[in-house]
Protein backbone atom coordinates (compact mmCIF):
# COMPACT_ATOMS: atom_id res chain seq x y z
CA UNK A 1 0.00 0.00 0.00
CA UNK A 2 2.23 3.01 -1.10
CA UNK A 3 -0.13 5.83 -1.10
CA UNK A 4 2.09 8.09 -4.06
CA UNK A 5 1.56 5.05 -6.12
CA UNK A 6 -2.26 4.90 -4.93
CA UNK A 7 -3.05 9.03 -5.57
CA UNK A 8 -0.84 8.83 -8.75
CA UNK A 9 -2.81 5.43 -10.62
CA UNK A 10 -6.05 7.52 -8.79
CA UNK A 11 -5.51 10.62 -10.96
CA UNK A 12 -4.97 8.82 -14.27
CA UNK A 13 -7.88 6.88 -13.82
CA UNK A 14 -10.31 9.77 -13.41
CA UNK A 15 -8.51 11.01 -16.43
CA UNK A 16 -9.31 8.20 -18.89
CA UNK A 17 -12.55 8.39 -17.09
CA UNK A 18 -13.25 11.47 -18.72
CA UNK A 19 -11.48 11.30 -21.77
CA UNK A 20 -13.93 8.16 -22.43
CA UNK A 21 -17.02 9.91 -22.50
CA UNK A 22 -16.24 13.22 -23.65
CA UNK A 23 -14.89 12.06 -26.94
CA UNK A 24 -16.77 12.16 -30.40
CA UNK A 25 -15.73 8.88 -31.78
CA UNK A 26 -16.79 5.22 -30.48
CA UNK A 27 -13.87 3.32 -31.38
CA UNK A 28 -11.44 5.83 -29.23
CA UNK A 29 -13.71 5.58 -26.52
CA UNK A 30 -13.74 2.02 -26.71
CA UNK A 31 -9.70 2.14 -26.81
CA UNK A 32 -9.51 4.80 -24.17
CA UNK A 33 -11.98 2.12 -21.37
CA UNK A 34 -9.51 -0.22 -22.05
CA UNK A 35 -6.53 1.54 -21.15
CA UNK A 36 -8.86 2.44 -18.20
CA UNK A 37 -9.71 -1.36 -17.14
CA UNK A 38 -5.60 -1.36 -17.13
CA UNK A 39 -4.99 0.93 -14.86
CA UNK A 40 -7.85 -0.13 -12.43
CA UNK A 41 -6.16 -3.72 -12.76
CA UNK A 42 -2.81 -1.80 -11.66
CA UNK A 43 -4.61 0.07 -8.67
CA UNK A 44 -6.12 -3.34 -7.69
CA UNK A 45 -2.70 -4.94 -7.61
CA UNK A 46 -1.07 -2.04 -5.67
CA UNK A 47 -4.02 -2.43 -2.74
CA UNK A 48 -3.22 -6.21 -2.72
CA UNK A 49 -6.35 -7.69 -4.48
CA UNK A 50 -4.32 -9.72 -7.25
CA UNK A 51 -6.94 -12.09 -7.84
CA UNK A 52 -9.79 -9.54 -8.67
CA UNK A 53 -7.00 -7.69 -10.53
CA UNK A 54 -6.43 -10.68 -12.56
CA UNK A 55 -10.07 -11.11 -13.65
CA UNK A 56 -10.59 -7.98 -14.31
CA UNK A 57 -7.14 -7.76 -16.92
CA UNK A 58 -8.48 -10.92 -18.98
CA UNK A 59 -11.97 -9.69 -18.53
CA UNK A 60 -11.94 -6.39 -18.60
CA UNK A 61 -9.64 -4.88 -20.28
CA UNK A 62 -9.97 -8.18 -22.98
CA UNK A 63 -12.95 -8.92 -23.66
CA UNK A 64 -15.14 -6.10 -22.94
CA UNK A 65 -12.83 -4.08 -25.27
CA UNK A 66 -13.28 -6.68 -28.25
CA UNK A 67 -16.81 -6.70 -27.31
CA UNK A 68 -17.10 -2.70 -28.12
CA UNK A 69 -15.15 -3.03 -31.36
CA UNK A 70 -17.22 -5.75 -32.23
CA UNK A 71 -20.67 -3.73 -31.29
CA UNK A 72 -19.32 -0.37 -32.81
CA UNK A 73 -17.84 -2.44 -36.26
CA UNK A 74 -21.67 -3.76 -36.76
CA UNK A 75 -23.39 -0.22 -35.72
CA UNK A 76 -22.07 2.88 -36.71
CA UNK A 77 -18.47 4.97 -35.10
CA UNK A 78 -19.77 8.41 -35.36
CA UNK A 79 -21.74 10.75 -32.09
CA UNK A 80 -24.03 12.92 -33.52
CA UNK A 81 -25.04 15.26 -31.09
CA UNK A 82 -28.46 16.08 -29.60
CA UNK A 83 -30.78 18.29 -32.07
CA UNK A 84 -32.06 20.09 -29.38
CA UNK A 85 -33.15 20.52 -25.34
CA UNK A 86 -29.15 19.88 -25.06
CA UNK A 87 -28.48 21.93 -22.33
CA UNK A 88 -31.37 20.78 -20.30
CA UNK A 89 -30.48 17.57 -20.45
CA UNK A 90 -27.04 18.08 -19.07
CA UNK A 91 -28.35 20.59 -16.97
CA UNK A 92 -30.70 18.02 -15.16
CA UNK A 93 -28.40 14.95 -15.38
CA UNK A 94 -25.41 17.14 -13.64
CA UNK A 95 -28.37 18.02 -10.81
CA UNK A 96 -28.29 14.52 -10.43
CA UNK A 97 -25.35 13.64 -10.07
CA UNK A 98 -24.44 16.65 -8.06
CA UNK A 99 -26.73 15.75 -5.19
CA UNK A 100 -26.20 11.42 -5.00
CA UNK A 101 -22.42 12.49 -5.07
CA UNK A 102 -23.42 15.18 -2.04
CA UNK A 103 -24.87 12.39 0.03
CA UNK A 104 -22.28 9.99 -0.62
CA UNK A 105 -19.93 12.65 0.77
CA UNK A 106 -21.83 13.30 3.76
CA UNK A 107 -21.87 9.46 4.10
CA UNK A 108 -18.14 9.18 3.90
CA UNK A 109 -17.73 11.25 7.19
CA UNK A 110 -18.52 7.67 8.97
CA UNK A 111 -16.54 5.26 6.73
CA UNK A 112 -13.92 3.45 8.48
CA UNK A 113 -10.43 4.81 8.41
CA UNK A 114 -8.42 4.03 5.13
CA UNK A 115 -6.61 0.44 5.24
CA UNK A 116 -6.60 -0.16 8.83
CA UNK A 117 -6.81 -3.44 10.11
CA UNK A 118 -9.63 -2.73 12.59
CA UNK A 119 -12.46 -1.50 10.46
CA UNK A 120 -15.57 -3.53 10.51
CA UNK A 121 -15.16 -5.58 7.27
CA UNK A 122 -11.91 -7.40 8.50
CA UNK A 123 -13.06 -8.26 12.06
CA UNK A 124 -15.98 -10.19 12.05
CA UNK A 125 -15.76 -12.92 9.87
CA UNK A 126 -12.57 -13.04 7.75
CA UNK A 127 -10.43 -13.52 10.65
CA UNK A 128 -11.68 -17.19 10.59
CA UNK A 129 -10.86 -17.36 7.25
CA UNK A 130 -7.60 -16.35 6.65
CA UNK A 131 -6.72 -18.47 9.70
CA UNK A 132 -8.41 -21.29 9.43
CA UNK A 133 -8.09 -22.38 5.34
CA UNK A 134 -5.47 -23.95 5.27
CA UNK A 135 -6.36 -26.24 8.30
CA UNK A 136 -9.24 -27.01 6.88
CA UNK A 137 -8.75 -27.33 3.17
CA UNK A 138 -4.77 -27.26 2.63
CA UNK A 139 -5.35 -24.51 -0.17
CA UNK A 140 -3.42 -21.84 0.56
CA UNK A 141 -5.18 -18.98 -1.74
CA UNK A 142 -7.84 -17.57 0.69
CA UNK A 143 -9.88 -16.08 -2.09
CA UNK A 144 -10.12 -19.20 -3.91
CA UNK A 145 -11.32 -21.22 -0.52
CA UNK A 146 -13.46 -19.14 0.34
CA UNK A 147 -15.06 -18.63 -3.40
CA UNK A 148 -15.19 -21.93 -4.01
CA UNK A 149 -15.79 -23.63 -0.77
CA UNK A 150 -16.67 -21.25 1.76
CA UNK A 151 -19.08 -19.34 0.15
CA UNK A 152 -20.05 -22.45 -2.59
CA UNK A 153 -23.28 -21.67 -3.68
CA UNK A 154 -22.85 -17.86 -4.60
CA UNK A 155 -19.89 -19.30 -7.38
CA UNK A 156 -22.75 -22.03 -8.33
CA UNK A 157 -25.36 -18.99 -9.25
CA UNK A 158 -22.84 -16.75 -10.46
CA UNK A 159 -22.06 -19.16 -13.31
CA UNK A 160 -25.51 -20.03 -13.80
CA UNK A 161 -26.00 -15.90 -14.39
CA UNK A 162 -23.09 -16.35 -17.19
CA UNK A 163 -24.91 -19.14 -19.20
CA UNK A 164 -28.29 -17.16 -18.64
CA UNK A 165 -26.25 -13.86 -20.15
CA UNK A 166 -25.31 -16.54 -23.22
CA UNK A 167 -28.57 -17.36 -23.58
CA UNK A 168 -29.99 -13.48 -23.52
CA UNK A 169 -27.57 -12.71 -26.59
CA UNK A 170 -28.75 -15.56 -28.16
CA UNK A 171 -32.80 -14.95 -28.17
CA UNK A 172 -31.79 -10.98 -28.56
CA UNK A 173 -29.80 -11.44 -31.79
CA UNK A 174 -30.02 -15.00 -33.18
CA UNK A 175 -31.99 -15.09 -36.46
CA UNK A 176 -32.52 -18.18 -38.24
CA UNK A 177 -34.92 -18.08 -41.67
CA UNK A 178 -33.11 -16.30 -44.83
CA UNK A 179 -36.15 -14.46 -45.48
CA UNK A 180 -36.35 -13.18 -42.07
CA UNK A 181 -37.60 -9.06 -42.24
CA UNK A 182 -34.74 -6.58 -41.13
CA UNK A 183 -34.61 -3.12 -41.89
CA UNK A 184 -30.90 -2.73 -43.02
CA UNK A 185 -29.80 -0.84 -46.42
CA UNK A 186 -27.76 -3.40 -47.18
CA UNK A 187 -26.66 -7.40 -46.16
CA UNK A 188 -24.25 -7.60 -43.64
CA UNK A 189 -21.49 -10.14 -44.55
CA UNK A 190 -19.67 -12.02 -41.47
CA UNK A 191 -16.48 -9.75 -41.51
CA UNK A 192 -13.70 -11.47 -43.50
CA UNK A 193 -10.76 -9.71 -43.21
CA UNK A 194 -7.85 -9.96 -45.66
CA UNK A 195 -5.35 -13.02 -45.30
CA UNK A 196 -2.15 -11.58 -43.87
CA UNK A 197 0.72 -14.10 -43.30
CA UNK A 198 2.42 -12.95 -40.74
CA UNK A 199 -0.57 -12.21 -38.72
CA UNK A 200 -2.35 -16.20 -39.68
CA UNK A 201 0.90 -17.40 -38.60
CA UNK A 202 2.09 -15.60 -35.35
CA UNK A 203 -1.42 -16.06 -33.99
CA UNK A 204 -1.44 -20.08 -35.45
CA UNK A 205 2.46 -20.05 -33.16
CA UNK A 206 0.70 -18.16 -29.73
CA UNK A 207 -3.05 -19.67 -29.50
CA UNK A 208 -1.89 -23.18 -28.29
CA UNK A 209 0.99 -21.63 -25.69
CA UNK A 210 -1.99 -19.52 -24.95
CA UNK A 211 -4.54 -22.24 -23.90
CA UNK A 212 -2.20 -24.51 -22.10
CA UNK A 213 -1.76 -21.03 -19.94
CA UNK A 214 -5.47 -20.92 -19.43
CA UNK A 215 -5.19 -24.60 -18.50
CA UNK A 216 -2.51 -23.88 -16.03
CA UNK A 217 -4.00 -20.71 -14.74
CA UNK A 218 -7.19 -23.43 -13.99
CA UNK A 219 -5.22 -25.45 -12.34
CA UNK A 220 -3.00 -23.39 -10.19
CA UNK A 221 -5.64 -21.37 -8.63
CA UNK A 222 -5.16 -23.19 -5.17
CA UNK A 223 -1.61 -21.93 -5.21
CA UNK A 224 -1.40 -18.86 -6.97
CA UNK A 225 -3.79 -15.93 -8.08
CA UNK A 226 -6.05 -17.94 -10.83
CA UNK A 227 -9.28 -19.71 -10.56
CA UNK A 228 -11.55 -21.02 -12.98
CA UNK A 229 -13.28 -17.88 -14.21
CA UNK A 230 -9.59 -16.33 -15.46
CA UNK A 231 -8.57 -19.58 -17.54
CA UNK A 232 -11.95 -20.09 -18.98
CA UNK A 233 -11.40 -16.26 -20.02
CA UNK A 234 -7.72 -16.67 -21.58
CA UNK A 235 -9.26 -19.96 -23.22
CA UNK A 236 -12.27 -17.77 -24.69
CA UNK A 237 -9.63 -14.97 -25.44
CA UNK A 238 -7.71 -17.41 -27.37
CA UNK A 239 -10.63 -18.42 -30.00
CA UNK A 240 -11.32 -15.22 -30.62
CA UNK A 241 -7.71 -14.17 -31.37
CA UNK A 242 -8.15 -16.65 -34.27
CA UNK A 243 -11.30 -15.21 -35.02
CA UNK A 244 -9.80 -11.61 -35.60
CA UNK A 245 -6.37 -12.79 -37.51
CA UNK A 246 -8.68 -15.25 -39.56
CA UNK A 247 -12.29 -14.88 -40.41
CA UNK A 248 -15.22 -15.48 -38.32
CA UNK A 249 -15.84 -18.86 -40.44
CA UNK A 250 -12.92 -20.81 -38.87
CA UNK A 251 -14.09 -20.84 -35.16
CA UNK A 252 -17.87 -21.21 -36.42
CA UNK A 253 -16.40 -24.34 -38.01
CA UNK A 254 -15.17 -25.60 -34.95
CA UNK A 255 -17.32 -23.90 -32.42
CA UNK A 256 -21.09 -24.54 -33.27
CA UNK A 257 -23.99 -23.26 -31.59
CA UNK A 258 -25.06 -26.30 -30.49
CA UNK A 259 -20.91 -26.78 -29.12
CA UNK A 260 -21.15 -23.74 -27.51
CA UNK A 261 -24.76 -24.09 -25.74
CA UNK A 262 -23.84 -27.41 -25.36
CA UNK A 263 -20.24 -26.93 -23.10
CA UNK A 264 -21.75 -23.93 -20.94
CA UNK A 265 -24.47 -26.33 -19.94
CA UNK A 266 -22.06 -29.54 -19.03
CA UNK A 267 -19.95 -26.76 -17.03
CA UNK A 268 -22.72 -25.36 -15.28
CA UNK A 269 -23.94 -29.66 -14.78
CA UNK A 270 -20.34 -30.55 -13.40
CA UNK A 271 -20.48 -27.74 -10.96
CA UNK A 272 -24.43 -28.66 -9.18
CA UNK A 273 -23.22 -32.45 -10.09
CA UNK A 274 -20.68 -32.64 -7.45
CA UNK A 275 -22.75 -30.83 -5.17
CA UNK A 276 -25.66 -33.40 -6.05
CA UNK A 277 -22.59 -35.95 -5.37
CA UNK A 278 -21.75 -34.69 -2.28
CA UNK A 279 -25.80 -35.10 -0.88
CA UNK A 280 -26.12 -38.42 -2.26
CA UNK A 281 -23.30 -39.29 -0.35
CA UNK A 282 -24.91 -38.44 2.63
CA UNK A 283 -23.58 -34.94 3.50
CA UNK A 284 -25.05 -31.63 2.60
CA UNK A 285 -25.30 -30.04 -0.91
CA UNK A 286 -21.50 -28.98 -1.72
CA UNK A 287 -19.91 -30.29 1.00
CA UNK A 288 -16.63 -31.65 -0.42
CA UNK A 289 -15.36 -33.90 2.53
CA UNK A 290 -18.04 -36.75 1.61
CA UNK A 291 -16.34 -37.04 -1.23
CA UNK A 292 -13.04 -38.76 0.45
CA UNK A 293 -15.64 -42.03 0.14
CA UNK A 294 -15.79 -41.73 -4.17
CA UNK A 295 -11.85 -40.60 -4.22
CA UNK A 296 -8.86 -43.31 -3.44
CA UNK A 297 -6.85 -42.36 -1.06
CA UNK A 298 -7.84 -38.91 0.22
CA UNK A 299 -9.23 -37.37 3.51
CA UNK A 300 -12.08 -35.51 4.50
CA UNK A 301 -9.43 -32.24 4.01
CA UNK A 302 -7.59 -33.14 0.61
CA UNK A 303 -11.24 -33.89 -0.58
CA UNK A 304 -11.92 -30.35 -0.28
CA UNK A 305 -9.02 -29.22 -2.15
CA UNK A 306 -9.84 -32.07 -4.84
CA UNK A 307 -13.29 -31.08 -4.72
CA UNK A 308 -12.46 -27.44 -5.60
CA UNK A 309 -10.37 -28.07 -8.21
CA UNK A 310 -13.81 -30.18 -9.99
CA UNK A 311 -15.90 -26.96 -9.95
CA UNK A 312 -13.49 -25.32 -11.24
CA UNK A 313 -12.89 -27.27 -14.34
CA UNK A 314 -16.69 -26.84 -14.71
CA UNK A 315 -16.20 -22.92 -14.61
CA UNK A 316 -13.91 -22.67 -16.99
CA UNK A 317 -15.77 -24.95 -19.38
CA UNK A 318 -19.05 -22.71 -19.03
CA UNK A 319 -17.39 -19.49 -19.12
CA UNK A 320 -15.28 -20.57 -22.47
CA UNK A 321 -18.34 -21.22 -24.15
CA UNK A 322 -20.12 -18.44 -23.47
CA UNK A 323 -17.50 -15.90 -23.98
CA UNK A 324 -17.19 -17.61 -27.35
CA UNK A 325 -20.71 -17.56 -28.01
CA UNK A 326 -21.09 -14.12 -27.16
CA UNK A 327 -18.43 -12.97 -29.23
CA UNK A 328 -19.41 -14.54 -32.41
CA UNK A 329 -23.39 -13.40 -32.22
CA UNK A 330 -22.53 -9.71 -31.84
CA UNK A 331 -19.98 -9.99 -34.90
CA UNK A 332 -21.76 -11.85 -36.99
CA UNK A 333 -24.92 -10.43 -35.91
CA UNK A 334 -26.85 -13.40 -34.98
CA UNK A 335 -26.45 -14.59 -38.72
CA UNK A 336 -23.69 -17.41 -38.07
CA UNK A 337 -23.60 -17.46 -42.12
CA UNK A 338 -25.53 -20.65 -41.71
CA UNK A 339 -29.00 -19.29 -42.38
CA UNK A 340 -31.13 -22.56 -42.49
CA UNK B 1 23.94 -6.93 -8.34
CA UNK B 2 21.14 -4.26 -7.06
CA UNK B 3 23.19 -1.33 -9.22
CA UNK B 4 22.56 -3.48 -12.64
CA UNK B 5 19.18 -3.96 -11.85
CA UNK B 6 18.42 -0.25 -10.81
CA UNK B 7 20.29 0.71 -14.00
CA UNK B 8 18.36 -1.80 -16.04
CA UNK B 9 15.05 0.18 -14.79
CA UNK B 10 16.33 3.58 -15.58
CA UNK B 11 17.18 2.81 -18.91
CA UNK B 12 13.91 1.44 -19.77
CA UNK B 13 12.14 4.15 -18.51
CA UNK B 14 14.15 6.27 -20.26
CA UNK B 15 13.34 4.15 -23.60
CA UNK B 16 9.42 4.47 -22.52
CA UNK B 17 10.23 8.56 -21.70
CA UNK B 18 11.48 8.55 -25.64
CA UNK B 19 8.42 6.32 -27.00
CA UNK B 20 6.05 8.62 -25.63
CA UNK B 21 7.90 12.24 -27.03
CA UNK B 22 8.22 10.47 -30.01
CA UNK B 23 3.85 9.42 -29.89
CA UNK B 24 2.88 13.44 -29.20
CA UNK B 25 5.57 14.89 -31.33
CA UNK B 26 5.91 13.44 -34.42
CA UNK B 27 4.03 14.54 -37.35
CA UNK B 28 2.00 11.53 -38.95
CA UNK B 29 0.92 7.92 -38.21
CA UNK B 30 3.36 5.95 -39.75
CA UNK B 31 6.04 7.31 -37.56
CA UNK B 32 4.04 7.00 -34.85
CA UNK B 33 4.08 3.59 -34.82
CA UNK B 34 7.75 3.47 -35.47
CA UNK B 35 7.87 5.10 -32.24
CA UNK B 36 5.28 3.10 -30.60
CA UNK B 37 6.10 -0.31 -31.78
CA UNK B 38 10.22 -0.23 -31.15
CA UNK B 39 10.66 1.76 -27.80
CA UNK B 40 7.15 -0.12 -26.52
CA UNK B 41 8.26 -3.91 -26.89
CA UNK B 42 12.36 -2.82 -25.64
CA UNK B 43 11.41 -1.34 -22.86
CA UNK B 44 9.16 -3.90 -21.98
CA UNK B 45 12.25 -6.17 -22.05
CA UNK B 46 14.50 -4.05 -20.25
CA UNK B 47 12.18 -3.77 -16.70
CA UNK B 48 11.40 -7.00 -17.24
CA UNK B 49 14.90 -8.30 -17.58
CA UNK B 50 15.49 -6.10 -14.36
CA UNK B 51 13.06 -8.21 -12.21
CA UNK B 52 14.84 -11.23 -13.34
CA UNK B 53 18.54 -10.19 -11.90
CA UNK B 54 16.37 -8.89 -9.22
CA UNK B 55 15.33 -12.31 -8.69
CA UNK B 56 18.82 -14.12 -8.51
CA UNK B 57 19.31 -12.04 -5.23
CA UNK B 58 19.80 -16.05 -3.15
CA UNK B 59 19.30 -18.78 -5.60
CA UNK B 60 17.05 -22.25 -5.24
CA UNK B 61 14.72 -23.60 -6.73
CA UNK B 62 11.60 -21.29 -6.36
CA UNK B 63 13.39 -18.09 -7.47
CA UNK B 64 14.69 -20.40 -10.53
CA UNK B 65 11.31 -20.86 -11.27
CA UNK B 66 10.08 -17.30 -11.26
CA UNK B 67 12.78 -16.08 -13.38
CA UNK B 68 11.99 -18.40 -16.33
CA UNK B 69 8.30 -17.64 -16.09
CA UNK B 70 9.17 -13.83 -16.19
CA UNK B 71 11.55 -14.78 -19.29
CA UNK B 72 8.59 -16.64 -20.89
CA UNK B 73 6.36 -13.63 -20.50
CA UNK B 74 9.83 -12.04 -22.35
CA UNK B 75 9.53 -14.44 -25.23
CA UNK B 76 5.88 -13.75 -25.81
CA UNK B 77 5.84 -10.00 -25.54
CA UNK B 78 8.79 -10.30 -28.72
CA UNK B 79 6.54 -12.33 -30.57
CA UNK B 80 3.18 -10.45 -30.15
CA UNK B 81 3.90 -7.01 -29.92
CA UNK B 82 6.03 -6.27 -33.11
CA UNK B 83 2.56 -8.45 -34.90
CA UNK B 84 0.16 -5.79 -33.47
CA UNK B 85 2.07 -2.70 -34.36
CA UNK B 86 2.16 -4.66 -38.03
CA UNK B 87 -1.21 -5.21 -37.85
CA UNK B 88 -2.31 -1.32 -36.79
CA UNK B 89 0.16 -0.11 -39.37
CA UNK B 90 -1.25 -2.43 -42.27
CA UNK B 91 -4.99 -1.72 -41.23
CA UNK B 92 -3.68 2.37 -41.32
CA UNK B 93 -2.50 1.20 -45.24
CA UNK B 94 -5.43 -0.51 -45.92
CA UNK B 95 -8.07 2.44 -45.12
CA UNK B 96 -5.70 4.70 -47.12
CA UNK B 97 -4.07 7.14 -44.46
CA UNK B 98 -1.36 9.19 -46.91
CA UNK B 99 2.22 9.38 -45.02
CA UNK B 100 3.39 12.97 -44.31
CA UNK B 101 5.67 14.93 -46.94
CA UNK B 102 7.99 17.81 -46.36
CA UNK B 103 6.66 20.19 -49.07
CA UNK B 104 3.19 20.97 -48.88
CA UNK B 105 2.82 22.01 -52.70
CA UNK B 106 3.60 18.64 -54.04
CA UNK B 107 0.19 17.63 -52.58
CA UNK B 108 -1.59 19.43 -54.89
CA UNK C 1 -2.00 14.30 6.28
CA UNK C 2 -3.51 11.08 6.44
CA UNK C 3 -7.18 12.21 6.92
CA UNK C 4 -6.13 13.94 3.39
CA UNK C 5 -4.73 10.99 1.55
CA UNK C 6 -8.06 9.04 3.21
CA UNK C 7 -10.41 11.40 2.35
CA UNK C 8 -8.89 11.83 -1.35
CA UNK C 9 -9.05 7.87 -1.93
CA UNK C 10 -12.68 8.13 -0.79
CA UNK C 11 -13.62 11.14 -2.85
CA UNK C 12 -12.47 10.10 -5.62
CA UNK C 13 -14.48 7.05 -6.04
CA UNK C 14 -17.46 9.00 -5.68
CA UNK C 15 -16.74 11.13 -8.79
CA UNK C 16 -15.61 8.30 -10.78
CA UNK C 17 -19.36 6.70 -9.32
CA UNK C 18 -20.77 9.99 -10.58
CA UNK C 19 -19.15 10.43 -13.75
CA UNK C 20 -20.16 6.67 -14.41
CA UNK C 21 -24.04 8.34 -13.87
CA UNK C 22 -23.79 11.62 -15.37
CA UNK C 23 -22.50 9.56 -18.60
CA UNK C 24 -26.31 7.38 -18.08
CA UNK C 25 -28.33 10.08 -18.06
CA UNK C 26 -27.25 12.66 -20.29
CA UNK C 27 -24.99 10.86 -23.23
CA UNK C 28 -27.35 10.99 -26.25
CA UNK C 29 -25.56 7.72 -27.48
CA UNK C 30 -26.41 4.35 -26.63
CA UNK C 31 -22.85 2.92 -26.31
CA UNK C 32 -21.67 5.78 -24.33
CA UNK C 33 -24.68 5.08 -21.81
CA UNK C 34 -23.17 1.51 -22.13
CA UNK C 35 -19.52 2.47 -21.13
CA UNK C 36 -20.98 5.00 -18.62
CA UNK C 37 -22.60 1.96 -16.87
CA UNK C 38 -19.32 0.10 -16.98
CA UNK C 39 -17.57 2.96 -15.31
CA UNK C 40 -20.38 3.21 -12.16
CA UNK C 41 -19.84 -0.76 -11.75
CA UNK C 42 -15.75 -0.70 -12.26
CA UNK C 43 -15.83 2.40 -8.98
CA UNK C 44 -18.33 0.50 -7.20
CA UNK C 45 -15.12 -2.76 -7.42
CA UNK C 46 -12.74 -0.19 -6.35
CA UNK C 47 -14.45 0.86 -3.34
CA UNK C 48 -15.15 -2.88 -1.73
CA UNK C 49 -11.50 -3.46 -2.66
CA UNK C 50 -10.35 -0.59 -0.78
CA UNK C 51 -12.24 -1.72 2.47
CA UNK C 52 -10.16 -4.49 2.26
CA UNK C 53 -6.86 -3.23 2.08
CA UNK C 54 -5.00 -3.10 5.02
CA UNK C 55 -1.76 -1.24 5.82
CA UNK C 56 1.94 -3.30 5.77
CA UNK C 57 -0.28 -6.11 4.81
CA UNK C 58 0.68 -8.81 2.32
CA UNK C 59 -1.66 -10.40 -0.67
CA UNK C 60 -3.67 -13.21 0.41
CA UNK C 61 -1.95 -16.36 -0.63
CA UNK C 62 -0.40 -17.88 2.38
CA UNK C 63 3.67 -18.61 1.39
CA UNK C 64 4.76 -21.70 1.20
CA UNK C 65 7.65 -23.15 -0.12
CA UNK C 66 8.27 -25.31 -3.20
CA UNK C 67 7.35 -28.43 -1.70
CA UNK C 68 4.06 -29.17 -0.34
CA UNK C 69 5.50 -29.48 3.27
CA UNK C 70 2.63 -27.77 6.11
CA UNK C 71 2.96 -24.54 6.91
CA UNK C 72 4.41 -24.40 10.89
CA UNK C 73 4.35 -20.40 11.16
CA UNK C 74 1.57 -18.97 13.16
CA UNK C 75 -0.84 -17.36 10.93
CA UNK C 76 -1.69 -13.54 11.98
CA UNK C 77 -4.71 -12.28 10.09
CA UNK C 78 -3.71 -8.67 10.71
CA UNK C 79 -0.73 -9.66 7.90
CA UNK C 80 -2.75 -10.69 5.20
CA UNK C 81 -5.37 -8.47 3.30
CA UNK C 82 -9.01 -9.34 3.62
CA UNK C 83 -9.97 -11.75 1.34
CA UNK C 84 -13.79 -11.45 1.48
CA UNK C 85 -14.49 -8.50 -0.58
CA UNK C 86 -12.07 -10.03 -3.16
CA UNK C 87 -14.44 -12.85 -3.59
CA UNK C 88 -17.31 -10.45 -3.67
CA UNK C 89 -15.80 -8.53 -6.38
CA UNK C 90 -14.63 -11.81 -8.15
CA UNK C 91 -18.66 -12.73 -9.08
CA UNK C 92 -19.26 -8.38 -9.67
CA UNK C 93 -16.64 -8.39 -12.69
CA UNK C 94 -17.84 -11.55 -14.10
CA UNK C 95 -21.33 -10.53 -13.94
CA UNK C 96 -20.74 -6.84 -15.17
CA UNK C 97 -19.35 -8.87 -18.32
CA UNK C 98 -22.01 -10.90 -18.91
CA UNK C 99 -24.18 -7.65 -18.70
CA UNK C 100 -22.23 -5.72 -21.30
CA UNK C 101 -22.62 -8.53 -23.55
CA UNK C 102 -26.57 -8.27 -23.45
CA UNK C 103 -26.32 -4.72 -23.04
CA UNK C 104 -24.31 -4.36 -26.75
CA UNK C 105 -26.50 -7.30 -27.97
CA UNK C 106 -29.73 -4.77 -27.34
CA UNK C 107 -27.79 -1.93 -28.67
CA UNK C 108 -27.74 -4.16 -32.11
CA UNK C 109 -31.23 -5.06 -31.93
CA UNK C 110 -32.32 -1.54 -31.56
CA UNK C 111 -29.89 -0.41 -34.57
CA UNK C 112 -31.23 -2.97 -36.86
CA UNK C 113 -34.99 -1.77 -36.42
CA UNK C 114 -34.65 1.81 -36.20
CA UNK C 115 -31.11 2.25 -38.40
CA UNK C 116 -29.49 5.20 -35.79
CA UNK C 117 -28.15 4.58 -32.00
CA UNK C 118 -29.13 8.47 -30.64
CA UNK C 119 -31.71 8.42 -28.32
CA UNK C 120 -33.66 11.58 -29.49
CA UNK C 121 -33.93 9.56 -33.29
CA UNK C 122 -35.23 7.01 -31.82
CA UNK C 123 -37.59 8.20 -29.50
CA UNK C 124 -38.85 10.66 -32.94
CA UNK C 125 -39.51 7.35 -34.88
CA UNK C 126 -41.39 5.85 -31.57
CA UNK C 127 -44.00 8.83 -31.97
Amino acid sequence: MIWQLDLSVLTLIVICAFATIMVKDLLSAAIIFGAYSFLMCLLWTEMGAVDVAFTEASVGAGVSTVLFFAAVHQTSRKVKPRKSGRWFSKIIALMAALLTGLVLIIAEADFPGFASPFSPASLHLSPYYITQTLHDTNVPNMVTSVLADYRGFDTMFETAVIFTAGLAVIAILRRYKKEDRCDLPEPYVISAGYPDTMIRFVARQLVPFIQLFALYVVAHGHHSPGGGFQGGVILGASFILLAVSYDSKMIIGRMSEKWNVLLGNIGVLIYAGIGFLCLLLGANFLDYSMLSKVLPATDKIMARSHGMLGIEIGVAIAVMAIVISIYINIISHGKYDKVE
Amino acid sequence: MDIVVVILLVIGLLFFFATTIGLLRLPDFYSRMHAAGKGDTLSSLLILLALVLYEFHEVNLANLLVAMKILLIVVFIFMASPTATHAITDAGFESGVKPWTKNPEEES
Amino acid sequence: MQSIIAGYNYWIYILLMMIGLYAMLAKNNLVKKVIGMSIFQTAIIVFYVSIGAKEHATIPIIAHGHGHGAVEAAIDAAHYANPLPHVLMLTAIVVSVGTLGVALAICLGIHRRYNSLEEDEIQEQLQ
